[in-house]
């Protein structure tokens, strides 16, 4: 028999269960939509870490103080900008000029800088607040950075008391929006605004930074030794060339500072190597979650194979019917699988429109999950993923539709017109 | 196509005992014959038209349908057979409830690849004959009896089979409609030298056949040959 014929007759069988049939389709309708929201979930995220860590700039690589690979993260990120950063600095050997030079003689490596970090107080038209402030190669800084300028000038070799304002900190700090000019005063300095810098929303950028001259800020900060630095970035001539040179850097580090594996006391990371932290973390996230979603999958499969054994039981005097008038096994095991398959296909439909319209609605539900921060949380329905997800759902109904679809096709013809 | 039994058995297992319900049929029906199978319920005619039919294996004895042993047929040769040479009616009509008279009559058609065009003109022309043309789109359960079991033989004569196997086709039907149903089938026979095969209780129906086979307990009891004229003329 030609397949379009199995195909009408499956689909006779399904129009005229209908009931049935709708409620075995419930059950893949919501296995296939939990896939596809949680899955949406971890696509965004992975997104969302992609697009925020895309501040730091591919070609960067940064080395900071404190111990062992598990701290490898976005926390030791670029030039310890982030809170936490100097206490770990605090209590390890910090980075000195020495290892400047050492990281100096590395191959491939176009700029390199020592970055003096912390907190300060700052205060702008009578308004305090606690502030990231680094203090940078005023030279260098510029050929590295990834920030863009909103308005004013980058620093220049001969500046002191002057300071750039990440993008943030000039708009929403103050009532007062910061603008190039303005006096402010850090740590009971006073600064003079010369550049703003535009907000790129990641992670790494300096959105939430007061950058200003290392020489300013180790006058400035407190607990900042005259030769050392509390981050070294250094900018690589070829991205392509950031995992040999952060490797080669390591190795040099580590013969200069005299360190075995155990007692390194430095990290080093770049941008790339952070995002992919970031996305096995989120991938591990997604896959957990799918995991426990592919259970709903699971039980909406049984519902399948239930209900086309119940089908196949029902229709026993048909299958007869049809094989007293030349049904082939193989046209009655086609009738039913195709039968199945339907039900998978119309259900993985509904699925994906279900499961695509909960992941549009997630992010409105104020679901701030994982801590994605102000933006809430973002998700991603890629179309690989409807195809994936409606191929699943296609060959869980035909699997559950096999066992029943070869009973029914195994059936003897005097034994199933018998039947009643 | 000639049909054969030699020393037919049919043993079914019930349990622990074994029931026969053919005990060692020879019986040889020829090309275009009219032969009914009559006997008292239980005496095995059902079952006789199963194995012929190929609905059915024997459990001994050879059966061959134009000199082939069925023995020898795979599932799918089976199938074939089934779908090709042999068109059956049963008392239940066994229509397909949820297709119409002439998606059921396409049905057989359709199993043996024919083209829909072709099939539904082939399975209208059919309907046409047996006066069933205005009611092609009706559901079985739209139908009377006598109309669903001129659906049955309309599909049974789709593929233009050798063979007609009917298991009580007027059994379920009132006598002036099983009297309708019956003179279709003579004329079938008649017309189109198609070899028919009909098991009956009814006494007047036995009466059309050429030869009439009396099974009791799964044997023949006696065979009654009656000249070919007198066939059709009892009627
Ligand atoms: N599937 C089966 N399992 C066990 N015994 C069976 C089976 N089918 C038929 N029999 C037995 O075989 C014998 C013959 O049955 P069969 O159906 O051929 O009779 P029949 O002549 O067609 O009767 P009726 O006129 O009532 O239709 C009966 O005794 C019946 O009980
Ligand atoms: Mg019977």
């Amino acid at each position: 028999m030609k397949i379009n014929k199995s195909l009408k007759l499956a689909v006779n069988i399904i129009v005229h269960s209908k009931l049935r049939t709708w409620l075995t389709i419930i059950g893949i309708v919501i296995g296939i939509a939990a896939v596809v929201a949680i899955v949406s979930i971890g696509e965004g995220m992975q997104q969302n870490v992609e697009s925020r860590l895309g501040g730091l700039g591919a070609d960067i690589i940064t080395i900071s103080p404190g111990g062992g690979r598990a701290s490898v993260g976005f926390r030791g990120g670029h030039g310890g900008g982030m809170p936490g950063s100097t206490a770990t600095s605090a209590t390890a050997e910090n980075l000195t000029k020495k290892d400047v030079l050492v990281l100096q003689s590395v191959e491939g490596v176009e700029y390199i800088q020592g970055i003096v970090s912390g907190r300060g107080e700052m205060y702008y038209l009578g308004e305090k607040a606690t502030v990231s402030v680094e203090g940078v190669d005023p030279l260098v800084w510029k050929e590295m950075t990834t920030s863009e300028l909103e308005s004013g000038r980058f620093l220049g070799p001969s500046d002191y008391n002057v300071v750039i304002v990440g993008g943030r900190i000039a708009k929403d700090t103050f009532k007062q929006p910061l603008t190039v000019n303005r006096i402010i005063t850090i740590e009971e300095k006073a600064f003079k605004v010369v550049g703003i810098l535009k907000e790129s929303g990641g992670f790494g950028g300096d959105d939430n930074k007061i950058i200003m001259p290392i020489k300013a800020a180790r006058d400035t900060l407190e607990d900042v030794g005259s030769d050392e630095f509390d981050s070294i970035t250094l900018k690589v001539a070829n991205t392509d060339d950031v995992d040999p040179i952060m490797e080669e850097a390591d190795k040099k580090l580590m013969i200069s500072r005299h360190l075995t594996e155990k007692e390194k006391d430095f990290r080093i990371s770049s941008s790339q190597s952070i995002q992919e932290t970031m996305s096995d973390i989120t991938q591990t996230m997604t896959l957990f979650l799918g995991a426990i979603a592919a259970v709903s999958l699971l039980v909406g499969a049984v519902g399948i194979a239930n209900t086309m054994f119940t089908s196949v039981l029902e229709k026993t005097k048909e299958i007869g019917i049809m094989k007293s008038i030349g049904a082939k096994n193989s046209d009655i095991m086609m009738i039913f699988l195709l039968n199945s398959a339907i039900v998978g296909l119309v259900g993985g439909l509904l699925g994906i429109c279900l499961g695509t319209g909960i992941s549009s609605l997630l992010p409105f539900l104020g679901m701030r999950l994982m801590g994605m921060g102000r933006d809430g949380m973002t998700t991603v329905v890629t179309p690989m993923l409807l195809i994936y997800a409606l191929l699943i759902s296609i060959g869980i109904g035909m699997v559950a539709g096999v066992i029943p679809a070869y009973r029914a096709s195994k059936l003897k013809p005097v034994d199933a017109l018998r039947y009643e | 196509m000639v049909i054969q039994l030699e020393n037919v058995w049919k043993i079914y297992q019930m349990g622990d005992i074994q029931v026969p319900a053919l005990k060692g049929i020879d019986l040889e029906v020829k090309k275009g014959e009219f032969l009914a199978i009559a006997g008292a319920s239980g005496s095995g005619k059902s079952t006789m038209m199963n194995v012929i039919g190929c609905l059915d294996l024997p459990s001994k004895g050879k059966i061959f349908l134009g000199g082939d042993d069925i023995a020898g047929f795979g599932e799918s040769k089976l199938a074939q057979t089934r779908g090709q040479k042999i068109g059956f009616v049963f008392q239940q009509f066994n229509l397909i409830h949820t297709l119409t008279a002439l998606e059921n009559v396409m049905l057989p058609l359709e199993f043996q690849d024919v083209d829909t065009p072709t099939a539904r003109k082939k399975a209208l022309e059919i309907l046409n004959l047996v006066g069933l043309g205005d009611r092609v789109h009706h559901l079985p359960s739209q139908l009377s009896g006598g109309e669903q079991q001129r659906v049955a033989i309309s599909r049974a004569l789709a593929v233009d089979p050798e063979i007609i196997l009917a298991d009580e086709p007027t059994g379920n039907l009132d006598s002036k409609t099983g009297e309708f149903i019956m003179d279709f089938l003579s004329e079938i026979h008649r017309n189109n030298s198609k070899t028919i095969i009909i098991v009956t209780h009814d006494f007047y129906l036995v009466k059309r056949a050429e030869r009439v086979v009396y099974l009791k307990d799964g044997e023949i009891e006696r065979i009654e040959h009656k000249p070919k004229e007198q066939g059709g003329e009892f009627a």
